[in-house]
């Protein structure tokens, strides 16, 4: 059985979907300060939850990455130094980085590990090689590149590989689309992606004979490399990545449980010959998504990669109804509600490990002991104590039949 | 200040020879996005150019996964000795490419590159086999200029042509074309966005890809003087797409036998400068976000997670100091507005009175008017 396993690495666009990742099972997690990442509109962290953040993972023995990964103008650049201190003082275990002259940058300021973020679109052993020589320590792969030429790449150019595993994926090869810039004055390369490729286009082919075809034609289905595991694992891939900075915290979650329990099974069985792949599977459809394809994982993405519909015509069947907050004998379980549900629903609350835990919220209050019938998102509820809840855990709902 | 063009065949050849053109980039169909001359058109084409005293510059600008890079490298051998510089935009085909031929470089730093230190980077790395760098769309003219300054390498910039916005290796076309007759075919289409303002985006899908372009062509010939000022080396002319006697026209132009207005109303395709005159493309994103609450800094306390009016306030801590009942709160309502408060009662979740609620806790205090969900709370 092998013995080398990859790291799971999850997305955290906030300081408490970072302690969900880690909570959940994910060894390391990459993050954006308030600067210099690619999702401006995402709420990102302070220096202060930064701080924070380092400290809640390294004690956890989880991994944290920064995001450094626009293509910064001179202007942007020169404010990097300030924040290369920051982070070398604070012990963050790497920046990602798409831009050579931020790469150089950090080189002459730090120690920390550079990684070089998908955003470069490296896809082939020489231009690993390229990077490694620039300083970098590990390369985040471009989406077109299959596992098993990352394994190569990783031989050949002797430096570590990252692949993303799940998620939403740009359907131009990262960092080669400047439709924002061009038609909403928003450069897609610095955060301000206004998300084109998700638009609906008639297309006239200039046949007389051929009707105008609308499509969806350049929205990808979101990547899901579950049962790619152990390929990943063959060819030694270090790390594997899951899309999302921007998504829930129910989504930061059930990815790291999800693969981190995989990846678990995996190294105690040496195979995934398991029942549980069903039900991992089935965990992962009840998030959010679009349709899932391998995309380039095995072979190049084909048309069936493509999601010819419209955005948010695939949402789950299950909805996130709240957070715990605290849960104790003496307090009940304390839920910070984000989705209304009703007495007498069931819910489940997701375990760190295993499975979740069923239950039926038979008696809810307020938070000052008021029945309550029905809840209000953005409202603190209190239900009975259950052994196995603990704070931070997510509770969800199943909202279709 | 030279000027560099595509050549698509001996028609295109034989056009520009008397023109003051002095290199032609020749596209082969392998490595090239749009090329579509095979080994006998290049080789007959770069013949063809030598004898015009034409300069032949090799394109490699496709982007190659492992495989495809390992299917071509060994070819790229035959085609070279008829070229006389090769240009990359791939770091893998630039690294490849200094390790394993002697032909001058040519770096294509069209997709970001924005900043000189990333510049430098390149040039440093071919440790003097780079030639030229070809230089991104969307700087600004103050940026070219400090760069063509700057740099120790001379400098090219697209002078007229297609601006390309968005570049698959998926072939995206192909399942919604109704008579598909092989592989190799090049389709084209025009997309339309309901979504978008713009109309009539040209698209084409060959063997390399899906490519879409912008509606309108990017022109910066009338700023030809002043980049040749700025100590730009090269402007390049990108007719692939238009019919090519439109170069007489822009030769004409740029020797100043014509105006501006005489090209623009010859020219097929509308023109843009882009971002030439300035490039404000990051100035939105302060907008895309409330930044009243951005600022959790400092004397942050925390977000209130839940008004319930006239009864009390859930403030979950996220702050080492934690809670005090002795501290004096200013709150920031989403909207802006701003609260001081006085706690007079300061209760845990399990509706105890306390004197502190620590870090990653929720306090619960009395309500106070004007204060709902997401009010961020600070020290005073």
């Amino acid at each position: 059985m092998k013995d080398y396993f990859p790291e799971i690495l999850a997305p955290a666009g906030n300081l408490e979907k970072l302690k969900v990742a880690v909570l959940y099972g994910a060894n390391a997690v990459y993050v954006g300060g308030q600067k210099f990442g690619l999702r401006t509109a995402a709420d990102n962290f302070t220096l202060d939850e930064l701080r924070e953040g380092v400290l809640f993972a390294h004690e956890r023995q989880a991994k944290v990455y920064v995001v450094l990964n626009s293509f910064l103008h001179d202007k942007d650049l020169s404010e990097i130094p300030e924040f290369i201190e920051f982070l070398s003082e604070i012990k963050v275990d790497a920046v990602i980085v798409s831009d050579l002259g931020v790469v150089k940058t950090v080189a002459s300021l730090t120690s920390i590990p550079i990684h070089i973020s998908t955003q470069a679109s490296t896809l082939n052993v020489e231009a690993a090689k390229f990077w490694k020589a620039a300083g970098a320590s590990r390369i985040v792969l471009g989406r077109e590149v299959s596992v098993k030429d990352a394994g190569k790449i990783k031989r050949e150019a002797q430096i570590e590989v990252e692949m993303f595993i799940h998620g939403s994926m740009c359907m131009a090869y990262s960092g080669n689309c400047v439709i924002s810039n061009f038609t909403q004055g928003r450069d897609s390369n610095r955060g301000g992606c206004a998300h084109s490729c998700r638009f609906e286009y008639s297309l006239d082919f200039g046949i007389d004979t051929m009707e105008k075809k609308k499509a969806f034609f350049m929205s990808s289905k979101d990547l899901e490399g579950l049962r790619i595991l152990p390929e990943f694992i063959s060819e030694e891939i270090d790390s594997l990545k899951i899309e999302g900075r921007m998504k829930s915290h129910l989504y930061a979650g059930t990815m790291s449980k999800v693969y981190s329990e995989a990846l678990s099974f995996y190294r105690e069985h040496g195979h995934f010959l398991s029942e549980d792949l069903l039900s991992w599977e089935s965990e992962l459809q009840k998030v959010s998504h679009r349709s899932y394809t391998q995309a380039s994982l095995i072979n190049p993405a084909g048309a069936d990669s493509i999601f010819n519909e419209r955005e948010n015509s695939s949402d789950s069947e299950w909805q996130m109804v709240g957070k715990v907050l605290e849960a104790s004998p003496k307090t009940g379980i304390v839920l910070e509600v984000r989705n209304a549900f009703n007495q007498g629903d069931s819910i489940e609350i997701l375990s760190f490990r295993g499975k979740a835990i069923s239950i039926t919220a038979h008696e809810i209050t307020d938070i000052m002991m008021k029945p309550v019938t029905r809840t209000r998102p953005s409202t603190l509820v209190k239900l009975p104590f259950v052994s196995g809840v603990e704070k931070w855990q997510l509770v969800r709902q199943q909202v279709l039949a | 200040m030279k000027f560099v063009t595509y050549a698509q065949n001996l028609h295109d050849l034989s056009r520009i020879k008397n023109l003051g053109i002095t290199e032609v980039i020749l596209g082969h169909i392998d490595f090239s996005r749009f090329g579509k001359l095979s080994d006998d058109d290049f080789m007959n084409l770069a013949k063809r150019s030598k004898e015009l005293n034409l300069r032949v510059i090799f394109e490699w600008d496709i982007l190659m996964t492992e495989d495809k890079f390992h299917q071509l490298q060994n070819k790229i051998f035959d085609l070279l000795p008829q070229a006389e510089a090769l240009r990359v935009q791939d770091p893998g085909a630039f690294e490849w490419c200094l390790k394993n031929t002697n032909h001058p470089l040519h770096f294509i730093a069209e997709n970001g590159n924005h900043n000189l230190l990333a510049l430098q980077g390149w040039i440093e790395h071919a440790q003097g086999r780079l030639e030229r760098i070809v230089l991104s769309l969307e700087l600004p003219k103050n940026k070219i200029q400090e760069y063509c300054e700057q740099l120790k390498i001379p400098c090219e910039l697209l002078g007229l042509g297609r601006i390309l916005l968005f570049y698959t290796p998926r072939q995206l076309l192909a399942p919604l074309h109704d008579d598909r007759v092989s592989y190799n075919d090049e389709l084209v289409a025009i997309g339309e966005s309901e979504e978008s303002p713009h109309k009539g985006f040209p698209l084409i899908e060959n063997r390399h890809g899906t490519f879409m372009f912008h509606i309108k062509e990017f022109c910066v010939l009338e700023y030809a003087q002043e980049l040749e000022d700025y100590g730009l080396s090269s402007l390049r002319l990108d007719l692939r797409w238009t019919d090519f006697s439109v170069i007489d026209v822009i030769m004409s132009y740029l020797k100043k036998e014509v105006n501006f207005e005489d090209l623009k109303n010859t020219y097929p395709q509308d023109l843009m400068k882009g971002f030439y005159l300035t490039n404000k493309t990051d100035v939105l994103f302060p907008k895309l976000k409330n930044h009243r609450l951005q600022n959790r800094q400092g004397d942050y306390v925390g977000e209130v997670i839940e008004a319930e009016k006239g009864s009390h306030l859930a403030i979950h801590i996220k702050n080492e100091r934690g809670l005090k009942k002795s501290d004096r709160l200013r709150v920031i309502h989403p909207k802006g507005d701003e609260f001081f408060i006085n706690i007079y009662s300061l209760r845990n979740l399990a509706l105890e009175d306390v004197e502190l609620v620590p870090n990653d806790s929720v306090a619960i205090i009395q309500f106070a008017n004007g204060v709902w969900v997401k009010s961020h709370v600070f020290y005073v």
